[in-house]
């Protein structure tokens, strides 16, 4: 009480002194948390008089004209004015989730957003909080520009593969991803203990050189806040799982019909002679497909001392799979540690760690194939003992019955780091990075039958084990000094070294004749000792990298912004002679709201027009200038079998990693007080010295002997050309509700500009005796579907007549077959006519996203899309008795009754020749996510002593629009032989319930 | 300030100490030797000779294409197969009408330098390691370089070839096709080496030995019309090499006739290994003889194949009465048929007549898949009765003949053939005939009968033979591409 007059006479004295100043004292705090917020700027407006809150978020000004402005400027926060005209003044600071003050990494250091002059983009918590990945991965699908998400399945623990603007490698198209400084991988890392998630898509990323062309995809996780009480959060959900899709098969009755409608057509007797009582038979989708479980839990403690931060947390995720569960799951946990220490003001040391396991079950491929082509006549425990449906498709429930795989790992990742600052503005940094990770796989091949001489059938058991340690380090040592010179000249310099080392260690082994003929005797030491298949290997790697740095950056008044930089990357896997060269880049802006015609502009709050241009390499072609031993060597000397060595692929001594060209232009544009965002950008990337394996070279080589193979060539060029928008908009914001929109879109043009010799490269498969279906060709983009042009059906013999022959592709034509096109016009139709009928990868990329929130509640929705690619239907077996897809009841029957399906019969027919018949439009809308959530007041909470407790329900791939009949449009979109559709296994639709706890 | 110039000293220091531990950074790049034994680091110890002498061998597997395709070409048989569509390859090689576009004739040049690089690989290390007993590795791997490139200049004339070693990337562009002359040179000097230093009696069964050696240097003579130098060293089998004729000509193509009395040079094959279409030359076993099986045979005896490479009625009306070659080389599939009741279907240009000698035989229950393709037979390379034939001509055509001699070689093979005495006693060109007649019918099926014909100017016998042309088969275009103006096509291609 007596502090309370002495401080009122002290102010009233004070006031009398001076009559218009005061001396103002506060707290800051986050809006979001009500934590206290220390380091925050605290400035008069006007002037350069100010002040920083200290550990407990308050401050202090002295003689501040009543009046006044005072500025709150924290990095991460909205900056808030308030005019002074109380002594106590207590701010409450806004999260912004676009701030142009956010701090970006961008390797190798960071930058203020509105600084820098690269095409960058960012996923921050909020994001992966709202999306709940199980592989962080996923989490950038549709949210941010330029970037595409494909899952090469929906099975749990499948990867997830990253596309940055499109394909441009036919060997490798995934970014360098760099965790915390480490070079590690996304879906080895709880998602909860992410950050954010900055990903480099243009030559900025040249300061990673042989492994920046892919882009570099920077995650950093989270860490304690100084002086800050331990916060303890506790997250769960749980899932209900199911399939997006069944597809539309004949069921037994429709099946039978139509299969002896074949036979009639051929002159065959009937294979069904009493259709009527069959009714629908078995549905192998159902029996395939189940609802699966999926359940989460995360738990963190974060905080800081005067001196420290940490971050501690675990979490586990168990995820069941929607197709034959007991078969087809995963498991992962993960801890995560990372803690920073000052040890003096100059010298701060962090060790970063992240331990995981994970477990996983899986089958092949083939079930779904087998379960659509399965059919529906048979019992679910019936096999085809007579090969009626060919020897290629069994019943899927025994197949699955038959199938044990598994395959665990555990890693441990990190780092430790030493940053020095010897004098102002001078940091060096010097850090190891590791990780290690162990993982085995066994998979047990049981004796089995299905029928006589069916393809699965086993007559012998066996065991396959794998074993293997991957170990990376990585020690970096940099040095950053930042001056500014005069009052305008801002400069900074990075220098630095790295050396990378990665090392494989792996070993395969398997056995036969496993007792018992079970699972549980699935072990090499219990197989046959005696066995002359028994096989032992050993696989080997030893990669290193040597690389130095530097990096310059000017800008002048925070308006002219330059940067250039150069890395000289050395890696082992070449030639002596190849093996070293140099990448650079150059980046500019200008930040045109900074000038005066500008810089009071009401519509225009921030203008930033940026460019950059440069080289980076991908790190592909593994010592391809070597010729290892791993040829076929076999000959027969006193009546047995003996093995040699010989050469397996021919070395190419000048191989090297491709050499990207990156051109980026771009455009930041705020308005109405930075309410909506633009970012627009476009980009131009030429991608040289592609590597094509198997290239063509004279036999006179040796690459077809036994096990040999033709070199692997730089020997190509494509280019992709593209532009991208991202729009963000805060429709409204107070204190109790917001409602924020964003939208972004890609476009991707890809091209191949050069092939030596111009040769065609070849690959994909489809169905069974077709020529490869996917090509890489100059003038067309990479992996294009190469077959035969459809033009209806051939209504009449009459038709069949007037047009072109057909009997060049095989077998003679009859009205009800396909008409392809004679695109060549050569009067004939033939494989000549084959040509470009589609692409995998999609010319556009769509990403739009709704939050908002309301008092307690909160509801956030995310929609992705993907224009202009096309799927290969690939799951149909063509044999006369296998089930089909619904479509064949649409199927021409006579004159005029269809153009689109062909007619069925047993005759030989062109019918299943590679054509845009088997090629489907796969573009889609997918509503990745809707979620709901409700945040417990905190008046509530503090009774309980919680200072957040929040519900909330979303639903994972809620729903898809898209013309393509098969399981999962998503399917990848990667090079050559991508976009072809064997019965995927699709992504599943999720249900969750799910529960946030802070104390 | 000095306290500063310190620290700007210790952080400059501290960094380009971190420079300097990187200079050594390029050799620290050199790890090229870890665990990973490549080609140029090979040859080490006599196990690598052995090894790499093993891989030399392998492609000998591969030659069943150019028996199988040889046969085709000859005036022995038809092509055969599905349809007039099966194999286009082969179907054009029968009606002499292959081009430059031949994706089989492709696989032959490109299997047959396969074998020559593996055998060249070995002469190019040859002076790497020693060991006791090297030069009969380095002899071996020049026999089969021999082997290879005999092949090669039968079916193609003048072909590349380099000496010292394997052929490398960009060796098309720059090494022309030596003349036949120059090839045959380097043929003869790898196989009087592989005689010089090879024994009768090999190492093991399957490898070639001093009298393989001597057959097919015997043989290279003969193809180049070089006669007295062919009759001395074919004499020199016959008086010294371990060989006689086998009593029993049936006996010869069942598999315990295997690496007989009679086998100078026999090409091994077992089935206990599968195979399949994608990699042909990859298999264990001899594709060949799956290709000329009965198609859709079930009965005694045989199995199935895809009834290629069928004898026209022409080379079964070669054979004279009383010849017992004729049932074992031909099979009449409709007499076999009405004696065993076997069945079988049809396939084009069927003629009711199978290669005997090579089809498949009922099979062990071990043997692997696809069984089409992994037959066991051996291909019985050089028979005795081929020496005893070339040696007859040898001596019959040399400047100066000895009719006696070559009389009493023919007629060795004769009276086997006859069970009795069934002796030719002309002398002269009706010798040459009478010679000519018997290496046709003794070694029908077996793949000789073209280079027979092509070799002894009696091309136009084959219908649709164009000379000037068809002696040899056309470089295949890619190749032609590849060597980029270096090597030009054969004439009339």
């Amino acid at each position: 009480m007596r502090k309370k007059i002495t401080l009122l006479l002290f102010m009233f004295i004070s006031f009398c002194l001076t009559a218009q100043t005061l001396n103002v004292k506060g707290v800051v705090k986050d809006a979001t948390t009500g934590d206290t917020l220390p380091g925050v700027s605290v400035v008069i407006k006007g002037t350069t008089i100010g002040s920083e809150t200290d550990f407990d978020g308050v401050y202090n000004l002295s003689n501040v004209k009543k009046g006044s402005v005072l500025v709150f400027n924290y990095l991460g926060m909205n900056p808030k004015e308030v005019v002074v005209n109380s002594a106590e003044i207590n701010v409450s600071l806004e999260e912004s989730a676009e701030s142009l003050d956010e701090i970006v990494v961008v390797g190798y250091g960071k930058q203020k957003r509105k600084d820098v002059t690269g095409s960058v983009s960012l996923v921050g918590e909020k994001t992966l909080e709202a999306l709940k990945p199980i592989d962080a991965t996923t989490a950038l699908q549709g949210t941010t520009s330029g970037v595409a998400v494909n899952l090469s399945s929906g099975a749990p623990g499948a990867k997830a593969n990253i596309l940055i603007r499109g394909v441009s490698s036919n060997t490798n198209n995934q970014p360098l991803t760099i965790v915390d400084g480490y070079e590690g991988d996304l879906n080895s890392i709880n998602p909860n203990d992410i950050e954010s998630i900055t990903v480099l898509k243009d030559a900025q990323a040249a300061i990673y050189g042989i492994k920046g062309a892919n882009g570099v995809v920077l995650v950093t996780t989270k860490i304690g806040k100084k002086n800050k009480a331990p916060t303890v959060k506790y997250d769960t959900y749980a899932a209900i799982q199911q399939t997006t899709r069944k597809l539309d098969y004949l069921n037994a009755t429709e099946y039978a019909l139509v299969l002896n409608e074949a036979y009639s057509a051929s002159g065959q007797s009937l294979p069904f002679t009493n259709v009527n009582s069959l009714g629908r038979g078995t549905d192998w989708q159902d029996e395939l497909f189940n609802d699966a479980f999926l359940i989460n839990h995360n738990i963190s403690l974060s905080g800081g001392g005067e001196n420290v931060r940490y971050f501690i947390s675990a979490s586990r995720t168990e995820q069941d799979g929607i197709i034959a569960k007991e078969k087809s799951n995963f498991i992962r946990n993960n801890i995560k540690m990372n803690l920073g220490v000052d040890i003096s003001d100059k010298l701060n040391f962090s060790v970063i760690a992240n331990y995981y396991t994970s477990a996983s079950q899986s089958f092949t491929g083939s079930l779904l194939f087998n379960g659509l082509n399965y059919a529906p006549t048979f019992g679910v425990d019936e096999e085809d003992a007579t090969n009626f449906l060919g020897i290629e498709v069994v019943n899927p429930l025994s197949l699955l019955k038959n199938t044990f795989g598994e395959n665990n790992g555990n890693g441990l990742e990190g780092n430790f780091k030493l940053s020095y600052k010897p004098i102002d503005g001078l940091t060096v940094t010097s850090r190891l990075g590791y990780k290690i990770y162990n993982e085995k796989q066994r998979s047990f091949t049981p004796i089995q039958s299905y029928g006589n001489s069916k393809v699965y059938n086993q007559t012998q058991s066996s065991v396959y084990q794998f074993k293997a340690t991957s170990t990376r380090v990585n020690w970096e040592t940099f040095a950053t000094y930042e001056k500014t010179f005069g009052e305008d000249h801002n400069t900074a310099f990075t220098l630095g070294t790295s050396v990378q080392n990665d090392l494989f260690d792996g070993i395969y082994t398997t056995g036969f004749d496993v007792p018992n003929n079970s699972y549980e005797f699935a072990d090499i030491s219990l197989t046959n000792s005696q066995s002359l298949q028994r096989s032992l290997n050993t696989g080997n790697g030893d990669v290193r990298l040597t690389s130095y740095f530097g990096r310059a950056q000017y800008d002048y008044k925070g308006k002219y912004l330059f940067s250039g930089l150069l890395r000289r990357d050395g890696a082992s896997v070449f030639a002596a002679d190849q093996r070293i060269d140099n990448f650079w880049s150059v980046t500019t802006g200008w930040k045109a709201s900074e000038e005066d015609f500008l810089k009071d502009n009401e519509t225009i709050s921030f203008l930033k027009l940026r460019a950059s241009y440069g080289t980076l390499g991908n790190l592909v072609g593994d010592n391809l200038y070597r010729s290892l031993l791993n040829g076929e060597a076999e000959y027969v000397f006193d009546g047995a079998l003996v093995s040699g060595e010989a050469q397996g692929r021919l070395s190419n001594a000048i191989a090297t990693w491709e050499t990207a060209e990156k051109l980026d232009i771009g455009l930041d544009i705020n308005f109405l007080d930075d309410k909506i965002t633009v970012v627009a950008d476009y980009f131009e990337e030429t991608r040289k010295d592609l590597l094509i394996q198997d290239f063509p070279v004279s036999g006179l080589l040796g690459i077809a002997s036994p096990g040999s193979s033709s070199p692997t060539v730089n020997a190509g060029t494509s280019k992709n050309t593209g532009a991208e928008l991202a729009i963000g908009y805060t429709a409204y914001e107070s204190d109790n509700a917001s409602l924020n929109l964003s939208y972004n879109v890609t476009y991707v043009k890809n091209n191949v500009t050069e092939v030596l010799d111009d040769a065609i490269v070849r690959g994909g498969g489809f169905a069974i005796g077709n020529l490869p279906p996917s090509r890489m060709e100059v003038g067309q983009p990479i992996g294009y579907f190469y077959g035969l042009q459809t033009d209806g059906i051939f209504q009449t013999q009459a038709e069949v007549d007037a047009h072109p022959s057909q009997t060049g592709l095989g077998a003679s034509t009859s009205p009800g077959d396909i008409r392809y096109k004679d695109v060549n016009g050569d009067g004939v139709v033939d494989f000549d006519d084959r040509t470009n009928i589609g692409k995998p990868q999609a010319d556009f990329y769509m990403g739009f996203n709704i939050s908002a929130k309301y008092k307690n509640w909160d509801f956030s929705t995310y929609l992705y899309s993907e224009l202009g690619k096309e799927i290969v239907r690939n799951y149909e077996r063509f044999l006369p008795n296998v089930n089909k897809p619904a479509y064949y009841l649409d199927r021409w029957t006579g004159a005029g009754t269809s153009n689109s399906v062909p007619r069925l019969t047993n005759d030989a027919t062109n019918n299943k020749l590679f054509s845009d018949f088997f090629v489907e439009d796969g573009s889609f809308l997918r509503m990745q996510n809707v979620q709901v959530g409700y945040n417990f007041s905190s008046d509530v909470l503090e009774k309980v002593g919680l200072s957040k407790l929040r519900l909330y329900t979303t639903v994972n791939n809620v729903f898809t629009l898209t013309e393509y009949s098969g399981y999962d449009p998503t399917i990848n979109g990667g090079a050559i032989g991508a976009g072809i559709d064997s019965g995927n296994y699709p992504s599943a639709r999720q249900f969750i319930l799910g529960l946030n706890v802070e104390f | 300030m000095k306290r500063y110039s310190q620290k700007i000293k210790l952080g400059f220091i501290f960094v380009a100490s971190m420079f300097l531990l990187n200079s050594c950074a390029d050799e620290y790049l050199d790890n090229s030797k870890i665990y990973a034994i490549d080609t140029e680091s090979f040859f080490n110890s006599e196990t690598d000779y052995y090894n790499a002498l093993v891989a030399a061998y392998d492609p000998l597997q591969s030659t069943f294409i150019n028996v199988l395709l040889g046969e085709i070409a000859s005036n022995n048989t038809l092509c055969g197969g599905e349809s007039a569509t099966d194999v286009p390859g082969y179907q054009q090689v029968d009606d002499m009408t292959h081009s430059p576009v031949n994706s089989q004739l492709q696989n032959l040049w490109s299997w047959m330098f396969g074998g020559v690089n593996r055998a060249a690989y070995i002469i190019e290390f040859q002076d790497k390691t020693d060991f006791v007993g090297k030069e009969v590795i380095i002899a071996e791997a020049r026999f089969l370089r021999a082997y290879y490139n005999f092949e090669l200049v039968k079916w193609f004339g003048d072909i590349p070839i380099k000496p010292e070693g394997r052929f490398v990337f960009g060796d098309e562009k720059s090494i022309p096709r030596s003349p036949k002359a120059e090839v045959y040179a380097l043929i003869e000097e790898d196989l009087k080496y592989a005689v010089a230093n090879l024994t009768y009696v090999a190492p093991q069964v399957g490898r070639a030995t001093k009298g393989s050696a001597e057959a097919l240097l015997g043989k290279v003579y003969l193809f180049q019309n070089k006669f007295q130098e062919a009759s001395t060293v074919l004499k020199n089998v016959i008086d010294f090499g371990p060989y006689d004729l086998v009593t029993d000509y049936n006996s010869i193509f069942e598999d315990a006739g295997e690496n007989g009395v009679e086998s100078v040079f026999e090409v091994q094959y077992t089935d206990i290994q599968g195979a399949g279409f994608g990699c042909l030359q990859c298999s264990e076993g001899n594709v060949a003889v799956g290709f000329q099986g009965v198609r859709g045979y079930d009965g005694d005896l045989f199995t199935s194949g895809f009834s290629f490479n069928v004898p026209t009625q022409e080379v079964v009306d070669e054979f004279e009465a009383g010849d017992n070659r004729k049932d074992v080389a031909i099979l009449d599939i409709d007499a076999w048929s009405a004696s065993t009741g076997a069945s079988f279907t049809t396939g084009y240009e069927h003629t009711g007549f199978f290669n005997r000698k090579y089809i498949p035989r009922k099979r062990s229950t071990e043997a692997a898949g696809d069984l089409n393709l992994t037959n066991p037979n051996n291909y019985r390379a050089i028979r005795f009765a081929d020496v005893l034939l070339m040696a007859a001509e040898a001596f019959n055509r040399r400047s100066n003949p000895d009719d006696g001699l070559a009389k009493v070689y023919l007629n060795r093979v004769r009276a086997r053939a006859f069970g009795v005495a069934n002796d030719v006693t002309s002398s002269g060109s009706n010798l040459t005939s009478a010679i000519y007649h018997e290496r046709r019918v003794e070694l029908v099926g077996e793949g000789h009968q073209f280079f027979d014909l092509v070799r002894t100017d009696r091309g136009a016998q084959i219908t649709g033979f164009t000379s000037g042309k068809n002696e040899v088969f056309p470089v295949p275009l890619e190749e032609i591409q590849f060597s980029q103006g270096n090597w030009s096509q054969n004439s009339n291609y």
